[in-house]
């Protein structure tokens, strides 16, 4: 596991694509409330940000879990959902602090996200650049780049509001 | 939902209307020609108000997610569509519907909340005169849920301005012709919807592969970047170099300096704090604006589009970034269609100047040319129906009738609807189009921006229709009846899917091959594109047999007073204009090609029955419609 999902929500431009791509993904139908990943929209400032697992390093939610269901793949490492062993008891979805684990609207298992085996659906369909799947440094790489202008290296003045 | 008894209950579309009506826009107009009773009150309790999603909204094909209002037209009388982007269709189809019909008038204010298999009526006397965006926070907070999208009317709405829009997602109007009007009539303050479910397709990965070369095809297209990057308002100084720029009430076509009402000003001045888009579009032409110091400081919006930009600005001779930002932002919260809102203040500002109204009938406001104060000023006396904002609030055919003169002259509409801010008379397909309209003249029924030939895909189309790459000119009003025809079928098909107009007539990124193809895979049910767009057609023709039964000849088929008998300036010692002598030529062509008699403009029984629509024939021919 090299990648991750990373996010530049000031690109995001609310088309949900991403939540049909991934319930289509996971599921063969278009069903947003299935979606792995979720747009948090804020209807009135046309803003949205997009929340997906972030594949932390001793997961609350694979912690929190009683039975073992929340867990990963060995080989892969991409995340896995046991349902068999899941007993619905929410914990995992209280443990998430992202809010990033959310439950089946059918099956009320917990739905988190798979990175799609590592070839991400939503991340093909969103030409807003918002969702990408890279190594974690490159966002940051990319962040500071995008925030610091020609000119403020020039003169070794920080620009706040960017290139 | 029937409001007078608080009542709902659902019924199935038959799969036969999805064959030969679509969905949407098709099914939506199916459903008015059966519910409306000849002669109806636009704004009594029997207007029937239809909401209907494209077929395959709620699937990620591109830009499927528009949303069709259907109704009598409280401005014109006659047949309404009015089309909306958002998010707000979607959310019906995961909520398990396609279209919700409104019945009926709540005796007292009301609003609805639809969650999956849940209706509810909940009072609404509370959010009564609450602006748009008052009202989607305060139907979350009523619901305690953020995650639910808002149909609703602004004050506009409620007080009945016969041009307000029913507003989707906040920003996103469904504006022309005043279907926020029947709404507030209807004491139907929002819709609320939250939907749980999922939307399927026959054959998903068949579906999947069409919808990822739909995708290509658009992004291949020369337009997208510019419409992506700079919105709607990006061609605008293109459109002024065509010298087809409405400003000053349509006077001139052409004006010095329109840098200021451009997508890329609201980019390069800093007024753009992002990029937008509807459910599922990959465009996201939509733009979210603000600005942040000065007279205006504080306005944030949705906007403003192409024709917001031209209506407040250039056409009442403002160019004042920052006042049309505000104007903008004003209309979208009263819930006032934009087009209309600039088109009657124009009006007025032309009737001041040509002394038709007089300083002690403008309440103080100086609505001279250029005053930014004034149209923004004037917008909240029109929604709110003050002094000459409650004459405006009736849109210009009726304040031309209250104040007289010539001022009919200079009101530039047909059928009661303002004219959209295109100038006619250098765009023949435009013209022919606006004239035969049933909503009136205007271009989200038909939209032949291919004319101009401003892309190689606009060239390859244009030579295709005419026969002819000579006919690539605007000012030439050979053959245009083919060109609205195609641009007729292709509309109504588009407006039926739920798909963007941007992605079939503005961009042709997604073909009527691609469409037919998307259908099938989604319904299971083979189609070509000649049979879909023959849908498209039958479509376009029960919408007009709704204003045959409802009295429109050949003589409604009409342009403004302006655009028929003034020659547009700009043009040197041209004489640009769109002449009776003209548009009849060009009428006669349209009706010939749509099988419509020639004297009355009535489409013939064997044109109707090679249609499917039998049944409209029958119920025509007992009012004495059909010629034969």
């Amino acid at each position: 596991m090299d990648r991750v999902l990373t996010f530049e929500p000031s690109l995001c431009t609310g088309c949900r694509q991403c939540e049909m791509a991934c319930s289509f993904a996971h599921e063969g139908v278009y069903w947003p409330a299935a979606s792995r990943l979720r747009l948090v929209r804020f209807e009135e400032l046309c803003a949205s940000y997009p929340v997906a697992c972030a594949y932390c390093d001793d997961a609350p939610c694979e912690e929190v879990c009683p039975t073992g269901a929340m867990g990963r793949d060995p080989s892969t490492g991409y995340a896995r959902v046991l349902e068999s062993r899941c007993i619905r008891c929410r914990e995992c979805v209280a443990a998430c602090p992202l809010g990033a684990v959310d439950l089946h609207p059918k099956t009320g298992h917990p739905t988190r996200c798979d990175l799609c085996g590592g070839d991400p659906a939503c991340v093909k369909v969103c030409l807003a650049g918002a969702i990408r799947y890279e190594p974690g440094p490159r966002a940051a790489a990319r962040k500071r780049r995008a925030r610091v202008s020609v000119r403020s290296a020039l003169e070794g003045v920080p620009d706040a509001e960017g290139a | 939902m029937d409001l007078e008894r608080q009542v709902s209950w659902t019924e199935s579309v038959p799969p036969e209307l999805v064959a030969t009506h679509i969905g949407g826009r098709g099914v939506n107009a199916a459903l008015l020609w059966k519910l409306l009773k000849r002669g109806t009150d636009p704004l009594g309790p029997d207007n029937p108000l239809i909401f209907g999603t494209g077929l395959l909204s709620g699937t990620a094909a591109p830009s499927s997610g528009r949303t069709t209002v259907t109704c009598l037209s409280p401005a014109t009388g006659w047949y309404l569509k009015t089309s909306g982007g958002g998010h707000w269709g979607v959310e019906l189809k995961y909520a398990g519907y396609g279209h919700l019909v409104v019945h009926g008038r709540s005796p007292h204010p009301v609003y609805l909340w639809i969650e999956d298999d849940r209706v509810e009526f909940r009072p609404a006397q509370d959010l009564w005169g609450l602006d748009v965006r008052a009202t989607d926070r305060a139907v979350k907070d009523d619901l305690g849920d953020e995650d639910i999208q808002v149909a609703c009317i602004g004050p506009a709405g409620e007080n009945l301005v016969k041009f307000a829009a029913v507003m989707f997602s906040v920003y996103n109007a469904a504006g022309r012709g005043g279907a926020g009007a029947v709404m507030g009539a209807k004491r139907l303050k929002a819709v609320a919807v939250k939907g749980g479910g999922f939307v399927g397709v026959a054959q998903p990965a068949r579906f999947a592969e069409v919808i990822d070369r739909c995708r290509e095809s658009l992004r291949r297209d020369t337009g997208f970047d510019g419409l992506s990057r700079y919105g709607t308002s990006g061609s605008l100084a293109v459109v002024n170099e065509l010298r087809a720029l409405a400003s000053y009430n349509f006077r001139r076509g052409h004006v010095e300096d329109v840098s200021n009402l451009t997508g890329q000003h609201l980019s390069a001045a800093g007024y753009l704090r992002r990029r937008v888009a509807c459910a599922s579009c990959i465009i996201g032409c939509h733009r979210y604006a603000g600005v942040r110091s000065g007279p205006f400081a504080g306005t944030e919006s949705g906007g403003p589009e192409y024709e917001s930009f031209v209506a407040l600005g250039s056409g009442c001779g403002l160019f004042d970034t920052e006042a049309i930002l505000k104007a903008n932002e004003l209309c979208n919260i009263y819930g006032l269609d934009t087009i209309s809102c600039g088109g009657v203040i124009q009006w007025a500002m032309e009737c001041v100047e040509r002394g038709v109204l007089r300083p002690g009938d403008l309440d103080g406001v100086d609505l001279t040319w250029g005053n930014g104060t004034a149209v923004v000023e004037m917008v909240g006396r029109i929604a709110r129906r003050e002094g000459l904002g409650d004459i405006l609030a009736e849109g210009v055919r009726r304040a031309a009738e209250r104040v007289g003169g010539d001022s009919y002259k200079w009101a530039v509409q047909a059928k009661g609807l303002e004219q959209s801010r295109v100038d006619t008379r250098s765009a023949k397909a435009y013209a022919l189009a606006f004239a035969v309209n049933p909503r009136g003249p205007d271009h989200l029924m038909t939209e032949t921006f291919a004319e101009f030939g401003a892309s190689p895909e606009a060239r390859a189309l244009m030579t295709r229709l005419t026969g002819d790459e000579a006919k690539i000119d605007p000012l030439c009003p050979e053959r245009r009846g083919a060109v609205v025809r195609w641009h007729e079928d292709c509309y109504a098909v588009t407006d039926g899917l739920g798909f963007c107009a941007f992605t079939t007539t503005a961009l042709y990124g997604i073909t009527p091959e691609l469409m037919a193809e998307a259908y099938s895979a989604a319904t299971g049910r083979e189609t070509t594109a000649e049979e879909l767009l023959r849908a498209g057609r039958r479509v376009v023709t029960l919408e007009k047999c709704i204003n045959v039964r409802e009295g429109a000849t050949r003589a409604d088929d009409v342009l403004p007073y302006r655009m028929m008998n003034e020659p547009l300036a700009d043009w040197g010692t041209a004489d640009v204009r769109n002449s009776q002598a003209e548009l009849d030529a060009m009428l006669d062509e349209y009706y010939d090609l749509h099988g419509w008699d020639r004297e009355t403009s009535w489409p013939r029984r064997g044109t109707l029955e090679a249609l499917g629509l039998s049944d409209v024939a029958s119920e025509l021919a007992a009012l004495g419609r059909v010629p034969g």
